[in-house]
C-alpha cells in the first residue's frame, strides 16, 4: 500500500513536470505575443526594456529553465496585460467564487440525483422509473450551457426574482449572497441529478440480485434494512469511483456557467486571459489547475483501496 | 413428472422439411436493426435525426434566402411567411443560418468521430499487436493525455492554431482518441484469448483471417457505440467552445456561434436564441436516445 502510494506520487510529479514543458512549448508557439502590440508605439529603448523585463529577449531554452525554476519554488508569474498581478494573487481571489460554486453543485446535485436512483431502483419498472429516467436522460442532453441561458431569462430576467449577473463578495464569500448563487447551481447541478440518478439505479439493481442479498431476505431482515445496510452500501463504490472524474470535471465544467451569469471564477478568468494572450498567465493557470486535477485524482486512486478492500493493488494496476 | 408412452402422440400432419422448422439464420447486424426497430424511442430520434440532417442540407436552399445578405430594413423580425424563425440584428435570414450552423455543427461532430474512431484504433490495435514494452510506452502516454483537464488543452491548442476550422477538429479531437485506443487495445486483448480464436487458429486460420474475420467484426459493436456517444458530445463541446469566444468566430456559422450571437440580445429578440438552442438540444437528445437504442440492440445482456 504504501510504496503504491509513493510510486503513484513520483509519477504525479512526473506527469505535472511533463504538462508544464508541454505547456511552455505549446505557449512558445503562439503567434505573437501581448507585448507586440502594446509596445509598436513606444520609442526603441523603453520596448527593449519592457520586453527585458519580461525575459522575451532571451533565448527559448533559458526562458524555459527560468520559467520551470519558478513554478519549482511557487513562482508562477507576472501578468503581461495587467503588470503587478501575478498568478497566485489572482487564484486567491478568483478560486473561493468557483469552489463554492463547484461544491453547491456537486452537494445538491449529487444528493438529488443518488436520492432519485435510490428510488427509480426500488420502483424498478414503474412510472416512477420511467419518469427519473426519462428526466435524467433528457437533462443530459440539454447542456448546461442552454440551461443556464434558460433559467437566467426565466427566473432573472422575465420574473425577476433574482440578480441577472453577479457573486457575493467580501464577508458573503462563503456563506451569504444566496440570490446570486441560485441559479447558477441550479444550472450546473441538472448534470450531476442526470448522471447519477442513473449510476445509482444501475448499480443497485446489480447489487440487489447478489447471493447475499438474498441471504439477508431469507433472515427475515426488513426491506429498509437490506437497502439500508446492504444494497445501498454495496452499490456506492461506482458513485464513489466517479466522484474525483465529477469533482476534476467541475474544475473546468463551470467555465461555460461563469460566462453566463458572469461569475468572478477561474473559469471565466482563464477565457479572458487567453483571450488577451496573457501567456505568463496562461501557463501558470494551466499548470495550477492540472495540478488540483491530478491531486484530486491521486487521493481518489488511494482511496479505491481503502473503500474497497476487493479492489487488489498488487503491481499497482487495476 | 414421469414421462410414459401416454405422454406422447404420433404427429400425423403435414411432413415438414426440417430446415425450415429451424427458420432462417439470422445475421448480427440483421438483429440489431430488428431491435431498434422494435424501440420507439429510438425510431423516433432516428427520424427526427434524418429530418434535421435533411433540413441542414436544403434548409439554406428552399428558404429562398441567401446566409449573409444585409439587409437593415428587416432587422430583428419576428417569424414571418418572409423569413420563418426571423431576421437578426443584420437583417440576415435566421433561417438559413440555423440551418446553415446546425450543418457546420454536425460536419465537426463527424469528422472529429472520424478523426477519433481511426487514431484510436490504430493507436489501440497497435498497442495490443505488439504488446509489451511498445504497448507500456504507448499506455503511458495516453495516461499523460487523460491526465490533465481535457477542456485546457483544447483551449491551449486552440490558441496556437488560431480560431478556422481545421484548428477546431485538431483541438477537439487532440484528446478523445485515447478512450477509442484504450477500448480497442481491452477488446482485442480479451478476443485474442478467446476460444473461438484459439479454435481458428487451430483449424490452420491465417493471421489475417483471424483479424478480419474475427476481431474487426467483434470490436465493431463497441465501436458503433462510441460514435454513437462522441458525436453529441462534439456537438457540446463545439457550442460551448464558440460561446466562450475560442471555437469558430463569425463569419463563420455554427449553432454555437449563433447561439452566443443569440445571448447578446436574449432580452429583447429571445426568438434569435430559441431556434439556435432548441436544434441544438433536439439534435443532442436524438443522438443520446439513439445510442440509448443501439446499446441496447447490440448488447441484449446489457438489458434488465
Amino acid at each position: 500500500m504504501l510504496s503504491y502510494s509513493i510510486r503513484r506520487f513520483a509519477e504525479m510529479i512526473l506527469t505535472l513536470f511533463i504538462i508544464a514543458t508541454a505547456t511552455f512549448f505549446l505557449l512558445a508557439a503562439v503567434p505573437g505575443d501581448p507585448l507586440t502590440e502594446r509596445v509598436e508605439k513606444l520609442p526603441p529603448q523603453i520596448r527593449q526594456n519592457l520586453y527585458e523585463k519580461y525575459g522575451l529577449n532571451k533565448p527559448l531554452l533559458e526562458r524555459y529553465v527560468i520559467t520551470m525554476r519558478g513554478l519549482a519554488v511557487g513562482n508562477f508569474g507576472e501578468s503581461i496585460v495587467y503588470p503587478g498581478q501575478t498568478v497566485q494573487s489572482i487564484l486567491q481571489e478568483k478560486l473561493p467564487a468557483s469552489a463554492r460554486l463547484g461544491i453547491q453543485q456537486m452537494v445538491l446535485g449529487i444528493g438529488i440525483g443518488m436520492i432519485l436512483g435510490i428510488i427509480a431502483a426500488m420502483k424498478k419498472n414503474t412510472w416512477l422509473d420511467y419518469g427519473i429516467i426519462t428526466l435524467a436522460i433528457l437533462f443530459i442532453s440539454i447542456p448546461h450551457l442552454i440551461f443556464g441561458l434558460l433559467l437566467q431569462k426565466i427566473f432573472a430576467g422575465e420574473l425577476g426574482w433574482f440578480p441577472v449577473i453577479g457573486w457575493p463578495k467580501g464577508k458573503d464569500l462563503w456563506t451569504g449572497g444566496w440570490q446570486y448563487t441560485i441559479l447558477p447551481t441550479l444550472a450546473g447541478c441538472f448534470s450531476y441529478i442526470a448522471a447519477y440518478s442513473r449510476l445509482l439505479k444501475t448499480s443497485m439493481l446489480d447489487v440487489v440480485n447478489q447471493e447475499y442479498i438474498l441471504t439477508a431476505e431469507s433472515k427475515g431482515l426488513s426491506k429498509m434494512h437490506i437497502v439500508l445496510k446492504h444494497v445501498l452500501r454495496n452499490s456506492l463504490i461506482p458513485v464513489i469511483t466517479n466522484l474525483p472524474m465529477s469533482i476534476a470535471m467541475c474544475i473546468t465544467g463551470s467555465f461555460f456557467i461563469e460566462r453566463i451569469f458572469s461569475i468572478p471564477g477561474v473559469g471565466m478568468y482563464y477565457v479572458l486571459s487567453v483571450n488577451e494572450r496573457d501567456l505568463p498567465l496562461i501557463m501558470g493557470q494551466t499548470v495550477i489547475l492540472s495540478i488540483i486535477y491530478i491531486v484530486v485524482i491521486f487521493i481518489t486512486d488511494i482511496l479505491y483501496t481503502v473503500v474497497d478492500p476487493r479492489i487488489s493493488i498488487q503491481g499497482g494496476r487495476r | 413428472m414421469e414421462l410414459t408412452n401416454i405422454s406422447f402422440k404420433k404427429y400425423r400432419g403435414r411432413r415438414l422439411d426440417p430446415d425450415q422448422l429451424a427458420g432462417h439464420s439470422v445475421t448480427y447486424w440483421k438483429d440489431v436493426w430488428r431491435r431498434i426497430r422494435k424501440n420507439p424511442t429510438a425510431v423516433l430520434s432516428l427520424a427526427a435525426l434524418m429530418i434535421i440532417l435533411t433540413l441542414s442540407v436544403i434548409g439554406p436552399i428552399i428558404s429562398g434566402h441567401d446566409l449573409s445578405t444585409i439587409n437593415p430594413k428587416r432587422a430583428n423580425m419576428n417569424p414571418s411567411a418572409e423569413n420563418w424563425f426571423g431576421t437578426d440584428n443584420l437583417g440576415r435570414d435566421l433561417f438559413t443560418r440555423v440551418w446553415y450552423g446546425a450543418r457546420a455543427s454536425v460536419i465537426v461532430a463527424l469528422v472529429c468521430t472520424l478523426i477519433q474512431t481511426v487514431v484510436g484504433c490504430l493507436y489501440g490495435g497497435i498497442m495490443a499487436h505488439f504488446g509489451g514494452w511498445v504497448d507500456e510506452v504507448m499506455m503511458r502516454v495516453i495516461e499523460l493525455i487523460t491526465s490533465m483537464p481535457t477542456l485546457l488543452i483544447t483551449i491551449l491548442t486552440m490558441m496556437v492554431l488560431g480560431n478556422g476550422m481545421t484548428a477546431l477538429l485538431v483541438a477537439m479531437s487532440i484528446t478523445s482518441w485515447c478512450g477509442t485506443a484504450r477500448l480497442i487495445r481491452g477488446q482485442i486483448m480479451q478476443l485474442r484469448e478467446s476460444e473461438y480464436v484459439l479454435a481458428a487458429v487451430a483449424l490452420g486460420a491465417s493471421p489475417f483471417w483471424v483479424i478480419l474475420r474475427h476481431l474487426i467484426p467483434n470490436t465493431f459493436g463497441l465501436l458503433m457505440l462510441t460514435i454513437a456517444t462522441s458525436i453529441p458530445d462534439y456537438i457540446f463541446t463545439e457550442a460551448g467552445l464558440s460561446f466562450l469566444g475560442i471555437g469558430l468566430q463569425p463569419p463563420n456559422t455554427s449553432l454555437g456561434v449563433l447561439i452566443s450571437i443569440g445571448q447578446q440580445t436574449m432580452d429583447f429578440f429571445p426568438i434569435q436564441l430559441l431556434f439556435p438552442a432548441l436544434i441544438l438540444c433536439v439534435l443532442v437528445l436524438a443522438f443520446n436516445l439513439l445510442g440509448d437504442g443501439l446499446r441496447d440492440a447490440l448488447d441484449p445482456r446489457l438489458r434488465q
